[in-house]
């Protein structure tokens, strides 16, 4: 409980710095609005995945038809956006969640365990380091019965091959607070090796957790975006994500892709636009953090 | 089923496998192209891998370097401009930016081709090589090596732009530049010293950038058709290929790792202070 007071504690106190920069109200705000399109369009737009013949292939702007509609399908394309947009930000936080967990674990495990343990994680975290993404994705997807391959699982796998810069960089910034009075204090005073990470180290490094936290959420989605527009993600006929509609699109065999852009030009606008307000709003944090850049 | 040793139990197979390994022999293609030599088929690949890669690693780094500088020198309003620009430009997903770049140059304005590597009746090239070197077939294939390059491309100058200003940036603040002007050094002079100092990082950050390039190259090559490693591992993922998807994973990762020795090899030539052999 105490433990859960000093984090808490520590988060309120960035927050309210955060706040106060202008970099990362923008892009903070550019991810809310996005974020909302995806939390509240799938419930006023109609059902993204069923097939209405009769309305196939029309372009944007159509009456009850924001975006237009798919080809042979004539699903409503913003409806699938918004599905899309929600789906996309949960492999991102789903995905950035677990990739951020991998790296404070090894970044953290390695200098407070010393000698094998440290090996060991140092060893592993240069192996994946030079997995490149797509392809070990593409490996691994296929790996994996089609029917099996949910929203959950693709996140889980990009997870598992985006988190080893994280884990270095964590890693040194422990390497560098296991030297500082406070923690030697807390050795001194008797505190279990398990305790002084959990209450010393981990509470002074939450915003750059927090930080390395929001670069792997974006990292997913794009990464899932990748691997879903060559049809190795979640099975693009039932999980409508950004990069299934691309997919859909592309993979289209009765109409050329090449010529429906209200189809593909809409998901990738929005995953850029996404992107870009998450690093802005990355180094606004950074501003705030480094005291160094504030004058920048 | 004897042929391709299934016969056998998965420990047996397992240790043939990496008997062979061992030797440089990956099996042969399931599926995709049935009884050719997985080596063979990976390795005709590659040089179109690369071909497309190492232009756009190279001319990415020094031009986006060159942009980052200058934005970092003239500051201002316009500085700024280039930092959102190149920021935006380095979030572009490179397979969509694509897509995009097909239907607005190929398919609007008939400049490109929209997809493949080479028209049918010329004969196929590579960039080096020399002996099928002609006018007609280097033209043609510019003209397939155009949009590729160019999605992979804008999305890493930026990346290197973003970089660089804000080195150059952090250099300029410091002491011995300071010191310089100070002196009375030319403009130029001075900023030759902050520029030699801040491509340093860049040039760690060259590792990476090869990474995720020859990651996203997989996926630009399966939207344009273009006939490298990253298609051929796509293919072969479709037709559930195991040898040849296990045997291009192999041959991307050894190209990383070598790219890596390369680029490794590179940074002690620009920064003298961790050059081998300890005489400093």
């Amino acid at each position: 409980m105490k433990i859960g007071r000093e984090y808490f504690k520590q988060a309120a106190g960035i927050w309210s710095l955060l706040i106060a920069n202008l970099k990362f109200k923008i892009g903070f705000s550019i991810v809310v609005v996005i974020a909302l399109l995806g939390i509240i369009g799938p419930f006023v737009t109609p059902d993204p995945l069923t097939y209405h013949w009769d309305e196939s292939g029309l372009p944007p702007l159509t009456l009850g038809h924001l975006l237009g509609t798919t080809a042979p399908w004539g699903q409503d394309v913003f409806a699938q956006l918004c599905t899309g947009i929600r789906n996309s930000l949960f492999v991102g936080i789903l995905g950035g969640g677990i990739g951020t967990l991998i790296a404070v674990l090894v970044g953290t495990l390695g200098p407070y365990k010393g000698g094998i343990a440290d090996d060991i994680a140092n060893f592993t975290t240069n192996i994946v380091m030079v997995f490149p993404v797509y392809p070990a994705l593409l490996v691994l997807s296929a790996a994996v019965p089609k029917e099996g391959r949910s929203v959950l699982l693709v996140a889980t796998l990009i997870a598992l091959t985006s988190w080893p810069w994280a884990a270095r960089t964590i890693r040194s910034q422990v390497l560098s607070l296991k030297e500082r009075e406070f923690v030697n204090l807390a050795k001194l005073s008797g505190m279990s090796s398990r305790s002084i990470v959990l209450r010393e180290v981990l509470p002074n490094m939450m915003a750059y957790v927090t930080m390395v936290f929001v670069l792997l959420m974006g990292g997913a989605m794009l990464a899932e975006t990748g691997i879903s527009l060559l049809g190795v993600g979640p099975i693009p006929q039932f999980h409508i994500t950004l990069g299934s509609m691309l997919y859909n699109c592309m993979s289209n065999p009765v109409a050329s892709w090449r010529e429906m852009w209200w189809w593909y030009i809409p998901p990738g606008v929005v995953l850029t636009i996404l992107l870009s307000a998450i690093f802005v709003m990355h180094s606004g944090m950074d501003e705030v953090f480094n005291p160094k850049l504030r004058r920048v | 089923m004897k042929y391709y040793g299934f016969d056998k139990s998965p420990l047996e197979q397992y240790i043939t496998f990496w008997q062979n390994l061992l030797r440089g022999d990956l099996g042969v293609s399931i599926s995709l192209f049935p009884g050719n030599s997985v080596v063979s088929i990976v390795g005709s690949r590659i040089p179109y891998t690369l071909e497309l890669v190492i232009p756009v690693l190279i001319i990415s780094f020094l031009l986006g370097n060159w942009i980052g500088a200058k934005a970092a020198y003239i500051g201002g309003k316009l500085s700024n401009f280039i930092y959102f620009l190149s920021v935006f430009s380095n979030r572009l997903p490179s397979f969509w930016f694509g897509m995009v770049l097909v239907y607005l140059l190929a398919i609007r304005f008939h400049i490109f081709p929209p997809y493949g590597y080479q028209t049918l009746e010329i004969r196929p090239m590579l960039w080096w090589d020399i002996s099928t070197w002609n006018p007609t077939a280097f033209l043609d294939k510019l003209r397939y090596f155009c949009l590729p390059f160019i999605s992979l491309f804008i999305v890493y100058l930026g990346g290197w732009a973003t970089g660089m200003r804000a080195m150059v940036i952090h250099e300029l603040d410091s002491g011995y530049i300071r010191y310089a002007e100070a002196l009375g050094f030319r403009k130029n002079k001075v900023q030759s010293y902050a520029q030699r100092n801040a491509i340093l990082p860049q040039f760690t950050g060259l590792n990476l950038y090869l990474n995720a390039l020859i990651g996203e190259t997989t996926v630009v090559e399966t939207v344009f058709g273009w006939p490298g490693v990253g298609r051929l591992m796509y293919q072969s993922v479709v037709s559930q290929d195991y040898s040849v998807i296990f045997g291009s994973f192999l041959v991307v990762m050894i190209v990383v790792v070598v790219g890596n020795f390369i680029i490794d090899v590179l940074y002690g030539l620009v920064d003298p202070r961790i050059r081998i052999g300890g005489r400093a």
